[in-house]
């Protein structure tokens, strides 16, 4: 076994030492099973419509109840899983692939590039996540992408602003001064130095900012201008789940315990790499907080 | 101090200009010309040479952002394609019910998340802060839609105490009924806050635990309630009333989601309604004033900040 992978390994025993993190993985590979399986999976067709069995109650023959339409829950919920889980890869994606550069960029020249840089990230945080997310969206129109695009954007700001302080870190360090002095080009230190030793608080970031990019989705299409009907969508199915809180009030609780699970999963997650990476015992409140206070 | 200040805003100014121009354009970038967006798809002739004499549409672009912006700053937004009333009074009359719901929601979350952090702080690693630290999380991590459905279920729908959807009453014209339609919102967001807050001073209680101070005053024969309540809450106190800021901060556009839950008629309400409505003088009204207002209160935390913390440098 290489040396590498002999540390990958310790670090997962690590992280799954812990009770916490232990079932949270476990919940989340669930999840993520069940979205990519969920073809095979479902009981019925998410967007079938059965008039008779309308608002039917949990039961041997739909274990979540059936919707307004008559649509069984479970399904839908299981193909939530897939729209959830898809926003947030695309998001963070979107996110990182923005926000690190920036971060990276600031971080190792300095001077007006960070300026610069930095303003731009403060015109995104001047306003909270979920309103910058809807101002997106009013320009953007309503669709899977418009939401993927706006939750993207709002965490642009967290990647930067993490990976420019980790630079800012690293940028005096002896072995990243000693590449500069044997006149390696600013490019190669930056990609081939500073980068590889500053993976650990991304990949914190990246975890994080899922359980903060499912729980954007959810709350646009909760307000109605997430992701368009009949896609099946957590936040969607609370929002027509809470027009039928006296005669159905299973429709909206449901639905909502999974999507709770997968964020608190998430953070829990998040958390435990911050601690187990950095070896550290608490976590400082910009990384384990990110803008949400409006979800 | 003074110099402090007039810094910190001179920071701020190429931050609002940047934010303006976005939200300027935003009438460029949706489908359609920015004339329709203006005043709506069923403008009248007289609708739309106004707009177009105020803004200066047929003029440069350059120009056309000056005449908006010139007019946002005096607190002309334009009218409302929907109500035809000016933005800036349908944003004001707004203000009271969000204010109210954040304020109740910061109270909430104080009386929950302080008692919280002091006692998890005092016995460190015990079941008991365990079992709160379990708390804060949860707090923090379920989404404030549906714990606020779950409070309807209880509250509304099994108890019949409260109503389902709240309306807006002044806290000073019926006090009562205030409560009665602000609690259930308010709860919503405190429990969420009370998280914040309780993580946030026990992480403060404790490194203010570990000070000379402490033990000077343990070894002098002190209590340990006045060691506490004396020295150490008052030194934690510090930098939690900036977290207390930042949320307000927060919730003067941030109440959205929670407002759509309890139909509560606040700014967030207002917006949603906006972009379903394609009403973009109003969108771009609520976005700009939510906008100012937040980074003028993190402006405000900041100084208020270094002015009681004396140890802080704002040279």
């Amino acid at each position: 076994m290489s040396d590498g992978m002999r540390r990958a390994l310790g670090f997962v025993r690590r992280v799954l030492q812990r009770k916490g993190a232990l079932l949270s993985v476990l919940f989340l590979a669930t999840v993520t099973t069940v979205a990519i399986f969920a073809r095979w999976i479902v009981p019925y067709d998410p967007v079938a419509q059965d008039l008779i069995s309308t608002l039917e109650p949990p039961s041997a023959r739909h274990w979540f109840g059936a919707d307004e339409l008559g649509r069984d829950i479970l399904s839908r919920v299981i193909y939530g899983a897939r729209t959830s889980l898809i926003t947030a890869a695309g998001a963070v994606t979107i996110a990182g692939l923005v926000g690190v550069p920036i971060g990276l960029v600031a971080g190792f020249f300095g001077g007006w590039r960070d300026a610069v840089l930095m303003r731009i990230v403060d015109v995104l945080v001047s306003l909270p996540g979920i309103l910058l997310a809807m101002a997106l969206i009013a320009v953007l129109g309503r669709s899977q992408l418009a939401a993927l695009v706006a939750v993207g954007i709002t965490g642009i700001p967290s990647f930067a602003r993490i990976t420019r302080a980790q630079v800012l870190s690293l940028r005096k360090r002896d072995f990243v001064m000693a590449v500069e002095a044997l006149g390696g080009s600013s490019t190669y230190n930056m990609f081939t130095t500073v980068l590889p030793n500053s993976w650990s608080p991304i990949l914190v970031q990246v975890v994080i900012l899922s359980a903060v990019a499912i729980l954007l989705e959810a709350a646009l299409a909760f307000l109605g201008i997430g992701i368009p009907p009949p896609t099946p969508s957590w936040g969607e199915m609370l929002r027509t789940g809470k027009s039928y809180l006296y005669e159905a009030p299973y429709y909206a609780v449901l639905p909502g315990i999974v999507l709770t699970l997968t964020i608190l999963s998430l953070d829990t997650l998040g958390r435990t790499l911050a601690l187990v990476l950095e070896d550290r015992h608490e976590v400082t409140e910009e990384e384990a907080e990110p803008d949400r206070s409006a979800a | 101090m003074t110099g402090y200040i007039i810094r910190r805003l001179f920071q701020l100014l190429p931050v609002l200009l940047i934010a303006s121009v976005g939200i300027w354009a935003m009438i460029y970038a949706v489908p359609g010309t920015p004339i329709g967006a203006i005043v709506g798809e069923n403008g009248t002739q007289e609708q739309i040479q106004a707009a177009i004499e105020r803004l200066g549409l047929d003029q440069p672009v350059l120009v056309q952002f000056w005449n908006w912006f010139r007019n946002a700053i005096l607190g002309d937004f334009g009218f409302s394609t929907q109500s035809r009333q000016p933005v800036l009074d349908i944003i004001v009359q707004r203000i009271p019910a969000t204010v109210q719901l954040g304020t109740g929601a910061i109270l909430i979350g104080l009386i929950l998340g302080i008692p919280v952090a002091i006692i998890s702080a005092v016995y460190p690693g015990s079941w008991i802060d365990r079992s709160l630290s379990g708390w804060s999380a949860l707090a923090l991590g379920v989404p404030t839609f549906w714990l606020g459905i779950l409070l309807i279920l209880l509250f509304s729908v099994h108890l019949s105490w409260l109503p389902s959807a709240s309306g807006y009453v002044s806290f000073w014209e019926n006090p009562l009924l205030a409560i009665r339609n602000t609690f259930l919102p308010a709860l919503t967001l405190g429990v969420y806050v009370s998280g914040i807050f309780a993580r946030f001073l026990r992480a403060s209680l404790l490194s203010e635990l570990k000070a000379d101070y402490v033990r000077t005053a343990r070894s002098k024969g002190l209590k340990e309630r006045d060691v506490i309540g004396r020295h150490v809450l008052r030194n934690a106190l510090l930098p939690f009333v900036t977290v207390v800021g930042l949320m307000a901060a927060a919730f003067i556009g941030g109440t959205v989601v929670t407002e759509a839950v309890f139909t509560y008629p606040g700014i967030g309400r207002l917006l949603i309604q906006a972009i379903s409505t394609r009403d973009y003088p109003l969108i771009q009204g609520v976005i700009l004033f939510i906008l100012v207002v937040h980074v003028l209160i993190n402006l405000l935390v900041d100084v208020l900040y270094a002015y009681i913390d004396p140890r802080i440098d704002y040279s």
